[in-house]
């Protein structure tokens, strides 16, 4: 697969349709994010496979959106995943990137990948290279709703008091590119105070995920604490799906009912 | 959201009321209040958070 995948970028940066190519490098001993440019050395490049495939993940479309502000007129290649593609829709939808100007290189996810990640969709429409793996069932908000309110009430107290307020969850986050952030807003969240304000620095954010959030877990994976984000993130993407028929990533072109005025659009 | 993590969402209310219909707004308040009587302190009190976590 990635020699398919050198080949691609290859061909791309010598005909000069791309001016650049935001995937991952082996380096030291670790996986980071590369911009490889015309006649950069391809032999390091990486598909974040380190023990097992794509286990080293990162938000290459965070990489993408801070270089395109940059240099809005240029195009740039972006290795992506299902997950990642769907970031890209919803990139689009959100006036971040110009599908103009992105070349999307589409990855599938291995079967393993997709399992760990609990994915519904571990491949991107646009693949290049791979073979797509089975959709995974999501069970894990179904899960959480068996309980009985005072024990989801203290479950998730329990899972916000261990917040560290280290924003890991937002500067991970590939949907998360306001110049301007709520959780900064020092007449929404005071500064310097642990434990954070319970439910609602954790909420504001789900709330600001709920047309977003594209189920990528990278949030899940940044979090030190361990509280599971992703989960409460999908229960939101859940109520979107139920009251809008709308799922942030799915459709390219697809607008957000919370960026409509008006009655509520067909299901 | 409130619901998915365990509290009660009759807690949080949102109503549109006009400036023009001072009655409604006063219907709303007090039936809010009742409910809220009813459902007791809230369990978002800081030290009740850290006693049931």
């Amino acid at each position: 697969m990635i020699d398919q995948v050198k080949q691609k970028i290859n061909d791309l940066l010598s005909n000069g349709s791309v001016k650049g190519v935001v995937a991952l490098v082996h380096s030291n001993g670790n996986v980071a994010p590369c911009l490889y440019q015309k006649g950069d050395d391809l032999d390091k490049l990486c598909l974040g496979d380190t023990d097992s495939a794509g286990d080293a993940r990162y938000p290459l479309n965070k990489v993408l959106v801070t270089l395109s502000r940059q240099y809005p007129d240029e195009v740039f290649g972006v290795l992506v995943r299902g997950c990642d593609e769907r970031g890209l829709y919803g990139l689009y939808r959100l006036n971040q990137l110009d599908p103009e100007r992105v070349v999307p290189i589409g990855i599938a996810c291995p079967q393993s990948l997709a399992l760990q990640c609990e994915c519904k969709k571990p491949w991107p429409d646009n693949m290049m290279a791979g073979k797509a793996s089975e959709g995974i069932d999501q069970k894990g908000v179904a899960n959480a709703e068996c309980d009985s309110q005072p024990e989801r009430f203290s479950y998730w107290a329990g899972q916000f008091l261990k917040c560290v307020k280290c924003y890991g969850c937002r500067d991970i986050c590939p949907m998360c590119f306001c110049r301007e952030c709520s959780l900064e807003c020092e007449d929404l969240v005071s500064k310097g105070d642990l434990p954070v304000e319970i439910p609602v620095f954790h909420l504001v954010r789900a709330m600001h995920m709920a047309d977003r959030c594209i189920d990528c877990g990278l949030c899940d994976e940044a979090c030190p604490a361990d509280i599971p984000l992703r989960l409460l993130y999908k229960k939101t993407a859940l109520i979107m799906n139920a009251e809008f028929g709308f799922t942030s990533g799915i459709n390219k072109y697809e607008k957000s009912p919370l960026s409509l005025m008006g009655p509520a659009p067909e299901k | 959201m409130l619901d998915f993590c365990g509290i009660e969402k009759e807690r949080l209310r949102a109503r549109w009321v006009s400036s023009a219909e001072a009655p409604e707004f006063v219907e709303e308040i007090n039936d809010f209040v009742k409910v809220l009587k009813k459902l007791g302190p809230s369990p978002l009190r800081k030290e009740q958070v850290e006693a049931v976590a």
